[in-house]
C-alpha cells in the first residue's frame, strides 16, 4: 500500500489520572469521534514526577491512555474541549498527523 | 466566546466536568458506599479545602467552637493539646518574649490559649456561590429547587407510574413535559416550549439568558450543583452508566427553568452578599475582650496593641482548626503510646485456627475478644480478599460486583448446587421463587391505582395484626418468619463455579492475599477467611453497615470463593513454587460476622474435611461464646439497652434490635474510627483499641520489594480514608453531608432517600449513625495512617503514587511510622520524617479574607 492511499487524520493522545478519564472519553464521544482507544495503568517520568503503573486494587490512581483519531472537522472542538480539562489536571495531550487506509471508519 | 457551535458545546461539556468535580458521588441506596464528600478538593490542603466547601455550601468544615470548649471543659482537650496545636502552628512562638498586660507577664502561648477557650465567636460560613435566582430573588431560587426535586424524582424514582417519555432520557422527557406544567406560570411555561432539542444547546442559551460569560462559567454551574448537592450527586453517578441521564440534562434543566421562571419574576427580594466575611472581630476588640475576661487592668493602648499584634498571627475563622488539630493530638498520641509498650501478650505457641477478618474497625472487637481464647490467632485483610468477582447466587438474577468501587471485578463466579444435593437446590429455587412472586404480586397491587381497595379488603385482616405482631414482637415474628422461609425453601448445600478463573490468576490472587496480610509460615489447621455483613429491618442504610470493601455488600461470597480457591491442590502447588508451604492438613473455612448481631456463620461446612469436623465444631462453640461478649461490650454503647445484661441476655437483645423495624440504632456501624494500623497484630494484640481502628496484617520481612505495602496504603487505606471522611462530614455538616434524622426519611425508588415528602436527596449517613441524639457517637478526626515498615520503603511508594502525596501531604491523613518496635515513632512530613512529638509545621499566616 502507498502513502498516497491513506488519508490524513489527526490523532490525540490523551495521558490523565483515571478518575479524570471518564470526562475525557466523554468528551471524545461528544465531538463524533467515533471511537478510542484506553490503555489503563500506564506508567511514567512527567513533570509532577514518577506515576506508578499498573496498581493491584485502584484502577482510579493510575494514569490511563487514551488515543482518538478524528477528520480535520472534528479537531477543532475536541481540543477546545481537552484544553481546559488538562488546564486542571496532571494530564499531557499530544496532537499529530496521522494516517489511515478506512477513513470511513473515522468519519 | 468561541463562535462555531461545535466548539462552543465541547467548550461547555469541559466546563461542566470541571465544575462537577466539587461534588461527590451518590451511590444508591443498595450500593451505599462511604465518599469523601470533598474528593474533589483533595488536591488541596484540607484546611483550604473546607474553607472553599464552606463558600460553595456554606457548611462548617470541623465541629463548632462552642462544642470545642466543650470538649476542653470536659478534659477530653487539655491546655497542653492546645499549647502542642499553636507550637506545630507557630514554632517560633515559645523563643518570642512574653507580653505585658497592666504590669503581668503573658506568654504569647498562653494568650492565643486564651483566645481559642474564651475569644469571641467566629462568624458562621456562608455560601457565596450563589446562582443568580439566589442574587435576585431567593423565590424564584425555591421554585427552580422545586423543579428540580419534582423532575428528578419523577425520573430516577422508578414510580410505579413510569414519567411519560422516559425512554428518551431525561432531558428529551423533561422538555416535553415542561410546558404543560400548570405549576409553573403560563409566560414561563411559553419560554420552556422554545427549549432547545439538545441539551448542551438549550443550557447555552439559558446561561447567555442569564448574562453568565464563559469565564464566570464553572463557577455558575458550581453555584447549581452546590445548590442542591443530593440529586446533583446522583446525577453525578448516573453519568456514564447509560442511565438516561447526565450532568450536562440535569444543569440545563436547572438553568432553562432559572432563565424562564426569573425572566418572568417581577419580585424585589433581592439579596445582598456582603462581599467580606461578616461578623469578623478586629483583633483589637479580640484583646480587650480577653483583656478583661482574665482581668488584666491598667492595660495601657500600647500593650493593647502588642495583645492585638499577637492576636491577628491567628484570625478567628482558623481558630477551629486549630482545636481540630489539638482535639486529633489527643487521640493519636494516646494511640502511638500505647503501641509503642512492648508487653503485649504473646500469640499462642501452639496455633490451631487463624482467624483472617476483614479490617472493618468492627472486625477488632470480635478479634480482641477471639484471641483471649487458646490456639486462636487473628489477622487483618480487606475484606474481599483480593477476589474481585461479579457474583451470581444460586436464585440466578441481577449479579453483585462484590469488590471495592476502586477496581472492576475480574470474573464472574456463580453460586451452583452441590453435585451431591441436586434436589434441595430445585426446592431451594422453587421454594425462593414462589416467595418472591407472592412479595411482587403484593407490591404491586399496593401501588396499582384500583387494587389497593381489594388488596386491603383481601389482606387488611391478615396485615394488621402482623403489623401489630413485628411491632410488639420483632424478635419472635423474625423467627416465625424465618420457620416459614425454612419451610417453603429449606437451605441447600451448594458450592462455587470458579471455572472461569485460571489457575494462574487463582495462584495469583492466593499468594497476593498471603504476603499482603503477612501470613505465609505457621498456618493452623484452620484459616477462616472471616467476611461481614449486617443483617437490620426497615433500614435504607443497611448497605451502609454491609463492607466497603466488597462495593457495600455482605463479604461472604467473597470468603467462599477465596476459600475455594486456597483449598484447590493445584493452587498449593503453585504457592508452593512460591515458596508459601501451605501444610495438607490446613483446611481454609469461609464464614460470615453479622454486625448486627455478632454471631459468625460458618459457611460451606459441608465441604470440609472429615478430619476438621472437631475443629469445626469446636470453633462454632468458641465463636458463640465471643459473639456473645461482643454484643454486651456492643450493648453498653447502644441507646435503649436495659442496664447490666449478662452474655446471654446481649446476645439475645442485640438479636432483637435487628429484627425491629422501629430501631434507629441498630449497631453503630464504623462511628468512631479514627485510625489505620499497618502492623503485624503482635503491636495491638491484647490492646482494647474500641473498635476504631482499622487493622491490617502487615510483616515488612515478607516483601522486601514494597509491593504488598504499595497495595495496602494505594486501596485498603485509600477506602478506609472515604469512610473516615464520610462519617467526618457528615458530623460536621450534617445538614449538608448527612442525611438527617432517620424518622422522616422517605426512600426515593433505589436512589436514596428524602426528609419529607420532596426535597434534595440526602446525602451521607443518617444522624443516627454518627450521634444517640444528645451527644456525638462518632468524634470527628481525620483518619491516622500508622505503619510498621522500613521508612525508606514508605517514602518510594509514596513518591511513586501521586494520590498518597496528595492524602499525606494534603493533611487528609496523617502518618506515623517506625521500622520496628524499637524505633520512635515518627511523623512523615513534607521536610522529611520528624520525631511524633515534634512541632512539624512552618508558620503559616492566613489572610482574612475567605478563599474564592
Amino acid at each position: 500500500m502507498t502513502a498516497s492511499a491513506l488519508t490524513k487524520m489527526t490523532k490525540v493522545e490523551v495521558v490523565v489520572p483515571g478518575s479524570d478519564a471518564p470526562a475525557v472519553r466523554d468528551l471524545i464521544q461528544s465531538v463524533g469521534a467515533t471511537g478510542y482507544t484506553s490503555l489503563s495503568g500506564v506508567s511514567g517520568l512527567g513533570h509532577n514526577g514518577y506515576h506508578q503503573g499498573r496498581l493491584l486494587f485502584n484502577q482510579q490512581a493510575a494514569l490511563e491512555l487514551i488515543i482518538t483519531v478524528v477528520p480535520e472537522p472534528k479537531i477543532e472542538a475536541l481540543l477546545t474541549g481537552l484544553r481546559p480539562l488538562l488546564d486542571a489536571s496532571s494530564g499531557v495531550m499530544f496532537v499529530s498527523e496521522t494516517f489511515v487506509s478506512r477513513p470511513d471508519y473515522f468519519s | 466566546m468561541t463562535a462555531d457551535p461545535d466548539n462552543r458545546r465541547a467548550r461547555l461539556r469541559s466546563d461542566v466536568s470541571l465544575a462537577t468535580r466539587v461534588l461527590p458521588t451518590h451511590y444508591p441506596l443498595a450500593t451505599f458506599i462511604a465518599v469523601n464528600p470533598l474528593a474533589g478538593l483533595e488536591g488541596m490542603p484540607f484546611e483550604q479545602a473546607i474553607r472553599r466547601a464552606g463558600d460553595l455550601y456554606g457548611m462548617k468544615g470541623t465541629l463548632h467552637e462552642s462544642t470545642f470548649r466543650e470538649f476542653h471543659r470536659e478534659g477530653r482537650i487539655t491546655d497542653c493539646d492546645l499549647d502542642r496545636a499553636l507550637m506545630q502552628r507557630f514554632p517560633n512562638l515559645r523563643d518570642t518574649p512574653d507580653l505585658v498586660l497592666g504590669g503581668r507577664c503573658v506568654s504569647r502561648l498562653e494568650l492565643l490559649r486564651s483566645d481559642l477557650v474564651h475569644g469571641t465567636a467566629a462568624p458562621e460560613p456562608q455560601r457565596r456561590f450563589l446562582t443568580r435566582s439566589e442574587k435576585q430573588a431567593e423565590v424564584v431560587a425555591g421554585k427552580v429547587d422545586a423543579q428540580t426535586a419534582k423532575w428528578c424524582a419523577a425520573f430516577l424514582g422508578a414510580a410505579s407510574w413510569p414519567m411519560p417519555g422516559r425512554e428518551d432520557g431525561f432531558f428529551a422527557a423533561w422538555r416535553a413535559l415542561a410546558p404543560s406544567d400548570r405549576t409553573v406560570p403560563r409566560a414561563a411555561r411559553a419560554k420552556l416550549r422554545r427549549t432547545a432539542a439538545r441539551a448542551d444547546d438549550a443550557a447555552l442559551q439559558a446561561l447567555s439568558i442569564l448574562g453568565v460569560d464563559d469565564d464566570a462559567r464553572i463557577g455558575y454551574l458550581q453555584a447549581h450543583l452546590t445548590r442542591m448537592p443530593g440529586w446533583a450527586a446522583h446525577v453525578q453517578w448516573c453519568t456514564g452508566r447509560d442511565a438516561g441521564i447526565n450532568m450536562l440534562d440535569y444543569l440545563a434543566m436547572r438553568l432553562t427553568c432559572e432563565a424562564a421562571l426569573l425572566d418572568h419574576h417581577r419580585g424585589t427580594d433581592a439579596r445582598v452578599i456582603a462581599e467580606v466575611p461578616t461578623g469578623v472581630t478586629s483583633a483589637r476588640h479580640r484583646a480587650a475582650h480577653l483583656v478583661e475576661l482574665l482581668g488584666h487592668s491598667n492595660v495601657s493602648d500600647a500593650e493593647m496593641a502588642a495583645a492585638a499584634r499577637v492576636l491577628t498571627v491567628l484570625p478567628v475563622t482558623a481558630r477551629e482548626m486549630l482545636w481540630q488539630n489539638a482535639f486529633e493530638n489527643n487521640y493519636r498520641d494516646e494511640l502511638l503510646t500505647r503501641l509503642t509498650y512492648s508487653d503485649r501478650p504473646v500469640t499462642a505457641t501452639k496455633v490451631h485456627t487463624q482467624l483472617v477478618s476483614c479490617i472493618d474497625t468492627r472486625s477488632e472487637g470480635l478479634r480482641r475478644h477471639l484471641e483471649v481464647l487458646d490456639g486462636y490467632q487473628t489477622l487483618g485483610f480487606a475484606g474481599f480478599f483480593a477476589v474481585a468477582i461479579r457474583f451470581t447466587d444460586l436464585l440466578g438474577g441481577a449479579p453483585s460486583d462484590l469488590c471495592p468501587v476502586l477496581i472492576s471485578p475480574s470474573y464472574q463466579v456463580r453460586e451452583i448446587a452441590d453435585p451431591g444435593a441436586p434436589d434441595a437446590a430445585c426446592r431451594r429455587i422453587t421454594g425462593m421463587s414462589r416467595l418472591a412472586g407472592a412479595a411482587s404480586a403484593f407490591h404491586t397491587a399496593k401501588e396499582g391505582l384500583a387494587a389497593p381497595f381489594s388488596l386491603a379488603e383481601a389482606a387488611g385482616w391478615a396485615a394488621a395484626p402482623l403489623l401489630a405482631a413485628k411491632t410488639l414482637a420483632p424478635s419472635a415474628t423474625a423467627a416465625v418468619r424465618q420457620r416459614f422461609v425454612s419451610a417453603v425453601a429449606p437451605e441447600s448445600p451448594t458450592m462455587l463455579d470458579l471455572d472461569g478463573i485460571p489457575l494462574d490468576d487463582r495462584a495469583l490472587f492466593a499468594r497476593v492475599a498471603l504476603t499482603t496480610m503477612g501470613l505465609t509460615r505457621g498456618f493452623g489447621r484452620l484459616v477462616v477467611l472471616c467476611g461481614h455483613g449486617s443483617t437490620t429491618e426497615n433500614n435504607p442504610y443497611q448497605a451502609s453497615l454491609d463492607c466497603g470493601a466488597c462495593g457495600g455488600q455482605q463479604g461472604g461470597p467473597n470468603a467462599r470463593t477465596a476459600v475455594a480457591i486456597f483449598n484447590q491442590p493445584a493452587v498449593r502447588d503453585r504457592l508452593r513454587e512460591m515458596d508459601i508451604d501451605v501444610p495438607a492438613d490446613t483446611w481454609f473455612l469461609a464464614a460470615q460476622h453479622d454486625t448486627a448481631t455478632d454471631r459468625v456463620e460458618l459457611l460451606d461446612t459441608h465441604l470440609a474435611p472429615a478430619t476438621h469436623l472437631d475443629e469445626i465444631d469446636r470453633l462454632r462453640t468458641d465463636l458463640a461464646h465471643v459473639g456473645s461478649t461482643l454484643a454486651a461490650e456492643r450493648c453498653t454503647m447502644l441507646p435503649g439497652t436495659p442496664r447490666a445484661l449478662s452474655t446471654g441476655q446481649a446476645a439475645r437483645h442485640v438479636v432483637a434490635r435487628a429484627s425491629d423495624w422501629a430501631q434507629v440504632y441498630p449497631e453503630w456501624g464504623l462511628a468512631g474510627n479514627a485510625a489505620f494500623i499497618v502492623a503485624p497484630r503482635e503491636i495491638t494484640r491484647g490492646l482494647d483499641l474500641h473498635r476504631r481502628t482499622f487493622l491490617h496484617s502487615y510483616d515488612a520481612d515478607v516483601d522486601p520489594d514494597g509491593e504488598a505495602l504499595e497495595t495496602i496504603l494505594t486501596a485498603p487505606l485509600v477506602v478506609a480514608q472515604w469512610i473516615n471522611c464520610q462519617y467526618y462530614f457528615s458530623t460536621v455538616a450534617p445538614e449538608v453531608f448527612g442525611a438527617g434524622t432517620k424518622t422522616i426519611h422517605n426512600v426515593i425508588g433505589k436512589v436514596g432517600v428524602v426528609a419529607g415528602h420532596t426535597g434534595d436527596l440526602r446525602l451521607g449517613l443518617p444522624w443516627q449513625s454518627v450521634s444517640d441524639g444528645k451527644k456525638l457517637l462518632h468524634e470527628p478526626m481525620r483518619l491516622l495512617a500508622v505503619v510498621e515498615a522500613p521508612l525508606d520503603r514508605i517514602d518510594t511508594i509514596c513518591d511513586r503514587n501521586p494520590i498518597l502525596q496528595r492524602l499525606f501531604g494534603n493533611d487528609w491523613i496523617a502518618l506515623a511510622a517506625r521500622e520496628n518496635p524499637t524505633e520512635q515513632w515518627q511523623r512523615w512530613t513534607h521536610a522529611g520524617w520528624r520525631p511524633w512529638d515534634e512541632s512539624h509545621s512552618s508558620e503559616i499566616v492566613y489572610p482574612e479574607e475567605i478563599v474564592q
